[in-house]
């Protein structure tokens, strides 16, 4: 009885100093200054203050473009955090060790002076850093998980068609086998009765392949069918001569529309500047890269430098340009205007140049004929509404059956654009 | 007679395999039907061959390069765009003279005004600008929560109380020359768009 005891006595020791080991740790990790409130108001109302002023640059547990926040008030005099956020450059200049050596860890970033907060709101928001927001990280982690499984049942699975159609191949295969196998156990099993002369033959009759490879409708069947293949890739060949559609070079910069479009969701118009204003679209220069890539230096979280990201430093450092390849190129016969279409017609980018937020590597999507402008010149109706221009035309245009349409006002026009 | 269909047939199929390949696919432009109509001969903004041989199996250019070189040798790097010539001024339909605040002078921008006259039209423009060039790092609404700028970070929340009482003139300057963590926009965004900007952020987004 009492080796029992003892024996049950022990690991209950090592639970309880475990216990106050991790209480121990608890207690250090969320230290703060007693006069900081964790009542659940002051809470609130620091979080309403926390999100509205400070949440783009500092984080509570992490280091951000700030430093982390939690455990503030027990490292720094409360007299001292409220003069710094209230204005920390004067704080700096004033000379004090602190705020100077957090200034200079942090790249020199001014942190904006925010004057209309009251010793109280700081108090408020104090409450906040060092008591709120722990449900969050949870909270993150579920709902992260959350979209995943969103992500998963929402869309049509091509890939299940695939599985659906080599089901059914196998499913035929099979039935063929079955049955060539109830041929022959029929045929052996017919052998074996005694039948007429007429009707074993029959049974026992061979298909003669030879004599079918040499039958004249055989021989032209297959004439006929190479004939035609042969003239259908001839004449679809000849189609695609001076028709670049799908021409993907490989660019000096491994640059994803997919991440920046597609993931980041930037407008085409941040950086192709000229596609409202002018002929061209405009490729990006350098300067317009680095309004982003003077801090993300790496893609998805990663340390150091992407060598990919690193050629558009050397380009600015040596003020060389960066050879990008041109995909889309129309001949000199031809004259288009990207702002005659963008921003008069309304026309969207992906309309012509396809689900470019969806290009890793940009590819050119539409074919660019004479065709295919025409036809949609022929098809596309007239934005009128509100615009003045247009009046004399609608009014003109009113007696016809159709709606005003790009071809009605010279959109199939020879020098429209060859000129 | 059987050997001369055959040879038909062999030269028929090679013939289409040959077409088919005129088609483009990843590096390969596929087959010009008129070279000298793609490749321009005029200075060309976007469109720049370096390599003084490409094209020369059909050019009968006067100094010997080749059909597709179109590179201006006169300028820097062979650039067929340069930049304006210095103190330029462009014409634009504002009569707006340049900005001439450097970036150090925010102060002095507080009293530049908007001369972009209020109306519905500017502010339906301003919001379509504001989605194009401010709303990756700003957010639609403005408060920093932006899909860039959650990686950048320190990405201002312009209804935030630092923010929401700057001037009209301040906002131009800080879009025109950057701040902080954020870059100069100027080259992006022409002034009277700027303005535009600024009018929908002082009226929409900050409600004043």
């Amino acid at each position: 009885m009492s080796i029992k005891r003892s024996l049950l006595s022990v690991p209950f020791r090592f639970c309880n100093m475990a216990l106050i080991f991790f209480l121990l740790i608890g207690i250090n990790a969320f230290a703060a200054d007693p006069e900081v409130s964790d009542s659940e108001e002051a809470v609130k109302a620091g979080e309403s203050l926390f999100n509205a002023n400070c949440k783009t640059c500092h984080k509570l547990d992490q280091k951000f473009t700030g430093p982390a926040l939690r455990g503030v008030s027990d490292r720094r005099d409360i007299a001292w955090i409220q003069a710094f956020i209230k204005n920390s450059q004067k704080v700096i200049q004033e000379g004090d060790p602190v705020a100077n050596e957090l200034f200079a860890e942090f790249n020199n970033t001014v942190m904006p002076a925010h004057p209309f907060l009251s010793d109280e709101d700081v108090m408020n928001l104090l409450s906040y850093i060092e008591f709120g927001g722990k449900e969050e990280v949870a909270a993150a982690g579920a709902a992260g998980e959350g979209a995943q499984a969103g992500a998963a049942s929402g869309g049509v699975p091509s890939e299940y068609l695939t599985i659906i159609l080599a089901v059914l191949v196998l499913v035929l295969l099979l039935i063929l086998i079955v049955l060539g196998l109830i041929v022959s156990v029929l045929s052996k099993y017919l052998n074996k009765q005694h039948l007429d002369e007429e009707d074993k033959e029959f049974i026992n009759q061979k298909t003669d392949f030879k004599k079918v490879l040499k039958s004249d409708a055989f021989v032209i069947i297959i004439t006929a069918l190479v004939v035609a293949l042969v003239a259908k890739t001839a004449i679809d060949g000849l189609f695609t001569v001076g028709v670049q559609q799908g021409y993907a070079p490989t660019q000096p910069i491994a640059f994803s529309h997919e991440l920046h479009a597609g993931e980041k969701e930037i407008e085409c118009q941040y950086c192709h500047t000229g596609v409202e204003i002018g002929r061209s679209a405009n490729i990006p220069s350098p300067n317009i890269c680095m309004n982003c890539h003077m801090h993300i230096q790496n893609v998805g979280g990663k340390e150091g430098v992407s060598p990919e990201i690193q050629k558009i430093y050397d380009a600015v450092d040596n003020n060389q340009p960066i050879e990008w390849v041109r995909v889309h190129n129309l001949p000199d016969l031809a004259y288009f205007n990207h702002s005659q279409h963008v921003n008069v017609g309304g026309i969207e980018c992906q309309t012509c140049h396809g689900p470019i937020e969806e290009m890793e590597v940009v590819r050119q999507h539409s074919a660019l004929t004479m065709g295919w402008c025409i036809d949609c010149h022929r098809q596309t109706e007239i934005k009128t509404a509100g615009n003045e221009y247009y009046d004399k035309l609608v009014q003109l245009h009113s007696e016809s059956k159709d709606a005003l349409k790009v071809k009605d006002i010279g959109g199939l026009e020879c020098a429209k654009c060859h000129y | 007679m059987k050997i001369i269909k055959s040879i038909y047939l062999v030269a028929l199929s090679a013939a289409s395999l040959g077409v088919v390949s005129c088609g483009a696919s990843g590096d390969d432009q596929g087959l010009e039907y008129a070279p000298q109509m793609y490749h321009s001969v005029a200075y060309e903004p976007l469109t720049q061959i370096q390599n003084e041989e490409a094209g020369s199996w059909l050019s009968n250019r006067e100094d010997g390069k080749g059909e597709f070189f179109n590179s201006n040798v006169h300028n820097p790097h062979n650039m067929n765009m340069r930049e304006p010539v210095a103190n330029t001024v462009a014409r634009n339909q504002y009569d707006m003279l340049p900005y001439r605040l450097k970036v150090a002078d925010l102060e002095g921008a507080n009293a530049v005004e908007n001369p972009v006259e209020l109306t519905d039209q500017v502010l339906a423009d301003g919001k379509r600008l504001f989605t194009q060039y401010c709303s990756p790092c700003h957010g639609d609404g403005g408060q920093g929560d932006g899909k860039v700028g959650e990686v950048i970070g320190g990405v201002a929340n312009l209804t935030g109380g630092a923010y929401i009482n700057l001037t009209e003139g301040h906002i131009f300057h800080v879009i025109t020359h950057g701040k902080g963590r954020m870059g100069a926009h100027g080259s992006q965004i022409s002034p009277e768009r700027r303005w535009k900007i600024v009018h929908y952020v002082k009226q929409e987004i900050q409600k004043q």
